[in-house]
């Protein structure tokens, strides 16, 4: 026989056995990436609002800087999801791989960066404050040390303990893009401005934690076909924006917008006022039209992360990887969503510069902003946020049509938030079952329905509702820790992508990654790499720059954060004392039994 | 007294090793693997003289000489697959004639039980750590004699074990399932088995079920729901309970102090059902690691003491 009739010898021969299946569609992947980085829910919200900041930075550059990085971090992560396929993500990658030397530093460098910062944060001398950072570098590095400490603070933080803030900022989405809208198209005003207070904040955030409870209440699987008919509805909605921004000219939206203000609010000129406003406040500069690659592009980057970070979000449970294919399949899938998300971002930006006015897209996104984070005490011209999709409504002039596309712009809200809560009840279940957490935290009732878990997540989300509601001047700014500390958990994952190959090589060379090098190196590593020089970039980038509202220069952020990361490192250190007490070794679960 | 509890090693070299060192390791005085041992998949190495062609996880590798061979065949098993050396001819038949596979896979399965056997055999012989297999619905009938004959292993299925006053009762039959394997039984058959297999029980509180399937509901029984066309529906994403009602029921009605399950690779975790700890460790065989359950029993209490799930 040829060596060419011997190629088409087959793999691998199956027999009938439990669990084995086709895989999974590569449509699937691609569909849970793209509705992960939101392109409504989360860029349009913040991502694509903040242009006005950085006139002199390029949106179109910006968006695609960022791309290229998280590009960097999909391959790593597909990279470990073919390595460790079912291990359950960030939690199980980290713990496995980051521990000995390299845990420790890199729990050391965390753990010190972690406690100066705070002991900045708390104005504390110099010396004290470096004391805190020896501290931390100890802490840190015995946590990092042996398995189990530093994959749990990180992923503890990212998975759960983050996500609790995130619940009053989905709320404040599902509030600012579709209840108040709604209210004013209907003309119910006392509905706008009920929801323009507090008490309507924390309505709607404590809405979000009960829908996305009831989510996790009711399973998966029935969720997972909403969310199918989400995506089609939401792509819909997002079309036919695109194409009333298209067809209509900037002189027929200022017409538009000025006769719904008039309408909706009674403020007569609105458009020109917004403008006139927002110049005030000078964030109403800027041309959409630049490919400037000064430092104001790159300032961008670390805003643009609020919608692209997430490519990854979804991608734990692919099921079973047996080949190269499959790890392909998950790349893809995540970098369809992530570039489709890109690609369509860049339109919205043209689009939004032709239809609306980059002056006044800007101005009108920089008002609200301005006054909803207490930065300015003038309200906005228009007492509601101009939501992109609204906006682009009143090309219409009919309140019908106009309310229905603001509901098929919900389905982006719908078909996302759904999974809130269930990254977090896996987090817990998964801390739960190495016994870090109490056995009541991964109970569920007869109907399957994990209370503990829930109540774990639900309860530090309404008190953060609460406080995002009413303290709103500390915690609105706060809204990009909750992209920092997932990005955080991200970083350690990359790192653990970079080491893989060296530091766990009985992992990495058994995986079908293995194959993909480049000048000989892995391609696990290289992405890993570059994804850890990236978000490493970033997040110093957020901790030194008081552009962004929750570095050195917002000491109720960095004491925010210090109190995330403190409350699980002493949280990991507890259950090691308490286990140990119980005769529980926490060192045993990852204790890898000899062979031989 | 301290269990070692792994399941569904489906065929893992590695993590048999793993399992049979784990007694000394983990000081357990009892290891009981759960069932579904036997590999699912062969890997053909084709050639002769000297030069064969692998295809392993969509790499295909050249292997010059005996040595590198034996590397690629250890490889391939350690990941549970049966490394099958066939020539260019016997590929061909076997692309052929699929009873040709099925009856190399019958004999790749008892040899590496058989192989097994004996390793354990030689491993535990002295140590005064008692094993316990009991095969479950993935394996062939044919493996079970060839357990109940190893001089250091004690064949679980249908047999009442003692364990310090402890009934160790077994079985690897499950509720069906859309693969349609060897130990499949609708629900009230199933049911039965159980009820039959523990009247002989004295005291069913001071038991230990060892059930491959877990408990409906449970959460140990969480897996992707698959469509008819056998892909994962929603990437994965949907998890739906695929237990067993007929041993939640029996767990339920008979309290006993531990119940051990494998069978759902995803669901693993422990979670009490009435009196009942429950433990399904999960299974990551692939990646060579024993996913196991260590649990501490106070047999005078028929208490659980204290468990903890591993990653060896």
């Amino acid at each position: 026989m040829t060596t060419g009739e011997m190629a088409k010898a087959p793999a691998l021969f199956l027999r009938n056995a439990t669990g084995l299946v086709k895989g999974w569609s590569g449509f699937d992947a691609f569909a849970y990436a793209f509705m992960s980085v939101n392109l409504v829910a989360l860029g349009m919200f913040y991502s694509l609002a903040i242009f006005g900041y950085v006139p002199d930075g390029s949106a179109v550059l910006s968006i695609l800087i960022t791309a290229v990085g998280m590009t960097f971090m999909a391959i790593a992560y597909a990279g470990l999801i073919a390595a460790m396929p079912r291990a359950g993500g960030d939690y199980v990658w980290q713990t496995r791989v980051l521990d000995g030397i390299p845990g420790a530093v890199v729990g050391g460098a965390f753990g010190a960066i972690a406690l100066f910062l705070v002991g900045t944060a708390l104005a504390l001398d110099t010396t004290f404050t470096y004391g805190l950072m020896l501290l931390g570098v100890l802490v840190g590095a015995a946590l990092g040390l042996k398995r189990g400490g530093i994959g749990f603070v990180l992923s503890a933080t990212g998975w759960w303990f983050i996500l609790a803030l995130w619940a009053p900022i989905y709320g404040f989405i599902f509030k600012i893009e579709f209840v108040q809208p709604l209210a004013a198209v209907f003309g119910w005003k006392e509905g706008v401005d009920f929801f323009g207070t507090a008490d309507g904040t924390f309505a709607v955030s404590i809405f979000t934690i009960v829908v996305t409870s009831a989510l996790v209440a009711l399973g998966m699987a029935g969720y997972a076909r909403i969310q199918r008919w989400c995506l089609y509805i939401g792509l819909i909605a997002l079309a036919v924006m695109f194409i009333l921004m298209l067809v209509s000219s900037q002189d027929a939206f200022k017409a538009a917008y000025d006769r719904e203000a008039m309408s909706q609010f009674g403020v007569s000129n609105a458009y020109q006022a917004t403008i006139d406003q927002g110049t005030a406040q000078e964030v109403a500069g800027g041309d959409a039209g630049s490919f400037s690659l000064g430092f104001p592009t790159f300032a961008l980057v670390p805003f643009m992360l609020f919608f692209l970070l997430y490519p990854n979000w979804g991608s734990t449970l692919y099921g079973e990887v047996r080949g190269a294919g499959d790890f392909r399949k998950v790349m893809n899938g995540m970098l369809g969503g992530l570039w489709a998300t890109a690609g369509l971002a860049v339109v919205f930006v043209f689009l939004a510069a032709k239809a609306f006015g980059w002056e006044f897209f800007n101005a009108s996104n920089g008002t609200y902003v301005n006054y909803a984070y207490g930065y300015v005490t003038d309200a906005p011209v228009v007492p509601i946020w101009g939501f992109p999709g609204l906006l682009a409504s009143y090309l219409i002039d009919s309140h019908i049509v106009q309310a229905i596309i603001v509901i098929a712009f919900g389905a982006w809200w719908l078909g996302w938030t759904g999974t809130l809560f269930l990254s977090s009840t896996r987090m817990i279940f998964a801390a739960a079952f190495d016994r870090v957490l109490p056995e009541w935290a991964a109970r569920v009732s007869d109907r399957g329905v994990p209370w503990g878990a829930l109540a774990l997540i639900m309860i530090p989300s309404v008190v953060l509702s609460w406080l995002y509601s009413y303290q709103a001047a500390t915690f609105y700014p706060l809204t990009l820790d909750a992209t920092l500390v997932i990005a955080v958990t991200f970083l350690g994952s990359s790192i653990a992508a970079t080491i893989l190959p060296y530091w766990k090589p009985e992992i990495y060379n058994a995986s079908p990654v293995a194959k993909y090098k480049i000048a000989g190196l892995p391609v696990i590593s290289i992405a890993g790499l570059l994804s850890t020089l990236f978000l490493g970039w970033v997040i110093y980038l957020w901790l030194s720059d008081p552009l962004y509202g929750i570095g050195v220069g917002n000491a109720d952020s960095i004491k925010f954060l210090g109190a995330l990361y403190g409350a699980a490192a002493v949280l990991y250190v507890v259950a090691r004392f308490w286990r140990r007490a119980q005769g529980v070794d926490l060192d045993a679960i990852h204790a890898e039994i000899p062979a031989e | 007294m301290r269990v070692f509890f792994a399941t569904d090693i489906h065929g893992s070299e590695v993590c048999w090793r793993k399992f049979l060192n784990a007694g000394a390791f983990h000081k357990a005085d009892v290891l009981i693997m759960g069932g579904d041992m036997t590999g699912k998949a062969m890997v053909p190495i084709t050639g002769s003289d000297g030069t064969w062609r692998v295809t392993l996880q969509e790499q295909e590798t050249l292997l010059n000489g005996e040595a590198e061979v034996a590397a690629m065949e250890k490889r391939i098993a350690d990941r549970g697959y049966y490394p099958i050396r066939m020539s260019p001819d016997e590929v061909a038949a076997s692309q052929e004639d699929p009873s040709l596979v099925d009856a190399r896979f019958k004999q790749e399965m008892l040899s590496q039980v058989e192989r097994w056997m004996a390793l354990a055999d030689e491993r535990l012989a002295g140590k005064g750590i008692r094993c316990i297999v009991s095969p479950a619905n993935d394996d062939i009938f044919e493996i079970d004699p060839i357990i109940a004959a190893a001089k250091e292993v004690e064949l679980g299925e249908s047999n009442l074990i003692d364990l310090d006053g402890i009934s160790l009762v077994s079985t690897g039959w499950a509720n069906p399932t859309p693969w349609n394997t060897f130990r499949e039984l609708p629900e009230p058959e199933l049911r039965e088995r159980i009820d039959g297999l523990l009247k002989d029980v004295p005291d069913r509180r001071r038991a230990i079920f060892n059930f491959h399937a877990p408990p409906f509901g449970s959460n140990l029984d969480n897996a992707p729901k698959i469509g008819a066309d056998m892909r994962y529906v929603s990437g994965g994403q949907a998890l739906i309970p695929v237990g067993s009602h007929a041993i939640r029921d029996a767990i339920l009605e008979y309290g006993p102090v531990l119940s051990l399950h494998g069978h759902i690779h995803e669901g693993r975790g422990a979670v009490k059902l009435g009196k009942t700890l429950s433990v399904n460790p999960g299974s990551t065989y692939e990646d060579g690691v024993l996913q196991a359950a260590i649990v501490d029993l106070d047999v005078k209490k028929a208490e659980v003491k204290r468990y903890l799930l591993i990653n060896g």
